[in-house]
């Protein structure tokens, strides 16, 4: 059983999903789905992901909030409430998914994603240094 | 005390620095690095991979081992990380403490000049001289295994030096 799904336009879940391999080695615990890459009719797929969680909770990561791929998603896991579906997907949040050891309910859910905003990143310019005293304390 | 010395060429790195520290429940990292000690850019970029709430300290390989060794961390979970397996084997020589040793990752990133690299996991490329460092690091009384990541299985490097 695989416990997570990433769809996406185009290559980013499959992109995603390499990502994953190199830092975690953890690939193979991700579905993915590259939507319009090809005429492949994926509906049929997500079906199939939520069939196969037979009642367990599982995660679908979407790139777009109300993107036709999040907006199809949606249409399949109405009336499904052990599916969690998570949008404006980054590495960052589905790392933070996979690696995580606890249960997931919404209220984990919501913290992780809270800690994997997109952010302005600037150096930081403080230059303490540690000592080996105050480090050990 | 070393709750885990880890061997990863990239040293700190985003979730995986933050899932071990959890695991581990470590309020130190220690980064012994020779280069990290002596570079203000690597240094920058180590800080900014420390997880939130967590102590960091660079230190050169010998720097590092004295604070291993200082009575004031007997009682300190200390998370250290080297990025290759010569200095792990440094510090597991000199240091009593330490209660496991997990080869991570190494060698993706070395200088290819050394000549040909051992393939000894799908991420441990090894140099003959890191293979030798590898092959005495085994020969300690601590455990020395693989794990990337706490949900994957602990894999012993003696059983894999033997494939």
């Amino acid at each position: 059983m695989k416990k997570y799904l990433i769809a996406s336009h185009g290559h980013l879940a499959s992109g995603l999903q390499s990502s994953l391999e190199i830092l975690t080695g953890m690939g193979d615990k991700v579905s993915v789905i590259d939507a319009y890459v090809d005429d492949h009719d994926y509906v049929p797929d997500i079906k199939k992901f939520i069939e196969q969680l037979n009642g367990e909770v599982g995660v679908i990561f979407t790139d777009l909030v109300g993107g036709s791929v999040n907006q199809k998603v949606m249409l399949e896991v109405v009336g499904h409430e052990n599916v969690l579906v998570i949008s404006g997907t980054n590495l960052s949040i589905v790392l933070s998914v996979i690696l995580e050891a606890d249960e997931l309910t919404k209220e984990k859910l919501n913290g992780l994603i809270s800690q994997s905003q997109v952010q302005l990143v600037e150096a930081p310019n403080e230059n303490s240094e540690m000592s080996d005293d105050s480090f050990l304390e | 005390m070393i709750a885990q010395l880890r061997i990863d060429d990239r040293l700190i790195h985003g979730q995986v620095a933050l899932v071990w520290t959890k695991e581990l429940d470590t309020p130190g990292i220690v980064v012994a690095n020779d280069n990290a000690a002596n570079n203000e850019m690597v240094q920058m970029t180590l800080k900014m991979a420390t997880p939130t709430g967590k102590k960091l300290l660079i230190r050169s390989v010998d720097d590092a081992i004295k604070v291993f060794n200082n009575p004031k961390g007997k009682n300190m979970r200390m998370f250290a990380l080297t990025n290759c397996v010569a200095d792990a084997l440094k510090i597991a020589q000199n240091v009593e403490d330490i209660d496991g040793i997990n080869v991570a990752n190494v060698g993706r990133f070395a200088d290819k000049s050394e000549g040909e690299t051992h393939q000894v996991g799908s991420t441990l490329m090894l140099s003959d001289s890191e293979l030798e460092a590898l092959k005495e690091l085994t020969k300690l009384d601590v455990p020395v295994f693989q794990q990337v990541v706490p949900s994957n299985p602990k894999t012993s490097i003696s059983s894999m030096l033997k494939k």
